[in-house]
């Protein structure tokens, strides 16, 4: 009996719904076709526009719509996927002149709306056994020329762009973390909960190369501030610090500027003067982020 | 108790020092005429106001905030943001001794910056005013120059040749200095002065990588007293080199859209053959089964 009710309910509900899609289907398509009325109006004022085949056409200005591409998440997909052209996006760290001041970290939570205790970049304090003392290491992820993160994806979220960043797409992320676990520097970390402002960036077109808004149950790391490269800024972490730690820039230009002093130097001449090294390079994952030792100690 | 009372006559005695401290402080900052009147002797450029603004973030923002934004230290006497009307009404010469000599709260720049970079701050904050056009001081009627410059790579001995003019006539003794375009910053080739023809020889490293053609965005700039100008090309001087994707070519992580057609081809063959081979087995296995059935 209660089951046959049940059922009854069930069939109720579905012809309720079929019937609300039904009438929101015309409504919408009446309005469409308002829209498309309005906007046939002309008036009467023509501007020339160049269209994308180099064509010169005379256009009415009440025909004109404003482009809103950045709002479109196709675009932005498309554009996440296919990187900068011709580029190779290097981070050299200069240990000596990290002071702990954690400004890049700030500056990096606040712009990839994370919270406190989540990081892209970490400043971590290292024992060095040989000195004994102790230095900063700022370590964000190390967008290797050979992922394992990328390898062990299920999904094809997680990915290596033409301009050698690694980056999430948080539409595809499943939540399965088999990237933090293959990830040898721990450069990931997981939304366990409700990401920090979820209310504030619930509107706001999902931008894989800033990777907000963050979503629950998907994993998220460092950027490499894609974003901010396509205009030909410095990230986040490198503009925000305040004693000229970071050099940013292209391998193919062979050019890394300082985001502190904006000095631009040769990234081959810096890493050779410099002996640089990279994070665990036994593991032959070639990271893009080279460390410049840190200073001796005369104590 | 008495003591106690004597603490209290000196706490007195000090917070009146430091009102009447306070009041001299808030009264007018008095320069010297000649001080007033000084200017630049150089045109504030964009190099200057970018190296202004480092200096400007590591010295000034603590009290005086980012210019424009208001958001400086509440103190008294205010310090005040530098882009409003308080600081642009004020002369170069004023800004520049101000910032060098120091008062009160405001410390005393005059051994942290040289000159030309306390310059450079003045030219920064500047850059904030729209309506400002910087005086130049009366030249005893020598016009400033207005330069223009032809470029050349001589790639025998690697060198970035730069003819200066100025009315079609060569300039001698003026600084050229060449920079890379990079992605962020310019990487500064070198520096060089124009001899008697007016031609000044850079050193170009041949190791700089260029792109394809081993073309290099550069820019020039030549300056001589108050006159300056920038040129920007697009040159042969570079070795040439082939920019690669990282993702060029097959890896351990490539995914399938980078796996070759054979692959794709086999691949697919291999699963369908033993498929086909699985159901040859059970339609054999149940032609069997029939036999039998209809034998039986």
């Amino acid at each position: 009996m209660s089951k046959a009710n049940k059922n009854d309910n069930s069939r109720r509900n579905f012809l309720q719904k079929l019937g609300i899609a039904g009438a929101s289907a015309v409504a919408g398509s009446a309005l469409l076709l308002q829209g498309c009325n309005n906007s046939n109006k002309a008036s009467g004022n023509k501007v020339k526009v160049l269209t994308a085949d180099n064509k010169l056409v005379e256009v009415d200005v009440a025909h004109l719509q404003p482009g809103d591409k950045i709002k479109d998440l196709e675009y932005l997909q498309d554009r996440g996927r296919e990187g900068i052209p011709g580029k190779k996006f290097v981070m050299v760290v200069d240990l000596a002149k990290c002071k702990n001041a954690r400004k890049c970290m700030k500056a990096c939570q606040s712009a990839h709306q994370l919270k406190p205790e989540m990081h892209h970049i970490n400043v971590l304090e290292m024992d060095d056994p040989v000195r004994h003392t102790s230095y900063y290491m700022p370590k964000p992820c190390q967008h290797c020329d050979n992922p394992p993160c990328v390898s062990v994806c299920p999904v094809d979220a997680t990915f290596k762009r033409q301009d050698g960043i690694v980056l999430i797409d948080n539409e595809r992320c499943i939540g399965c973390r088999f990237c933090v676990a293959a990830c040898p520097y721990s450069a990931r970390s997981f939304n366990w909960t409700e990401p920090k402002d979820a209310e504030e960036f619930a509107e706001v077109t999902y931008d894989m190369e800033l990777n907000v808004p963050q979503k629950k149950g998907t994993v998220t790391k460092c950027a490499f501030s894609a974003d901010r490269l396509r205009v030909g800024k410095l990230p986040y972490c490198v503009s925000a610090c305040p004693n000229g730690v970071y050099y940013f820039g292209d391998a193919n230009e062979d050019l890394v500027t300082n985001g502190t002093t904006k000095k631009t130097v040769r990234l081959s001449a810096l890493l050779d003067e410099n002996a640089a090294y990279t994070l665990m390079p036994e593991l032959g994952t070639k990271p893009s982020v080279y460390y410049l030792p840190p200073r001796q100690s005369k104590g | 108790m008495k003591n106690y009372k004597h603490y209290r006559l000196i706490i007195l005695f000090c917070l009146c020092f430091l009102a009447v401290a306070n009041v001299n402080a808030q009264s007018d900052w008095q320069l010297t005429a000649k001080e007033n009147e000084s200017l630049s002797p150089f045109l504030f450029d964009d190099d200057m106001i970018l190296e202004g603004k480092i200096s400007y973030e590591n010295s000034c923002t603590s009290c005086h905030g980012m210019p424009g934004q208001a958001d400086y230290t509440p103190m008294a006497p205010s310090p005040g943001d530098p882009a409003s009307d308080q600081f642009q009404l004020q002369s170069d010469g004023a800004l520049f001794h101000k910032i060098k000599t120091g008062r009160g709260t405001m410390p005393k720049f005059e051994d942290v910056f040289a000159d030309d970079e306390t310059w450079n701050l003045v030219a920064f904050i500047r850059s904030f005013n729209e309506n400002y056009k910087q005086p130049v001081p009366d030249l005893g009627g020598i016009e400033i120059p207005e330069y223009s410059m032809k470029l050349a790579f001589d790639e025998n001995i690697d060198k970035l040749v730069v003819k200066v003019f100025a009315k079609e006539l060569p300039q001698s003794d003026v600084s050229v200095s060449a920079f890379v375009k990079g992605s962020f910053g310019k990487y500064l080739i070198g520096k060089a002065q124009t001899d008697e023809l007016g031609i000044a020889y850079v050193d170009v490293d041949p190791t700089l990588p260029g792109d394809a053609e081993g073309k290099l965005d550069i820019m020039v700039k030549v300056t001589k007293g108050y006159g300056l100008a920038k040129m920007n090309a697009n040159m042969i001087m570079a070795k040439p080199t082939v920019r690669k994707s990282a993702i060029e070519g097959r890896h351990i992580w490539s995914n399938d859209k980078n796996a070759p057609i054979w692959l794709k081809v086999s691949f697919f063959i291999t699963i369908f053959g033993v498929w086909l081979v699985l159901f040859f087995i059970v339609i054999g296995l149940r032609g069997i089964n029939k036999a039998n059935k209809e034998e039986e």
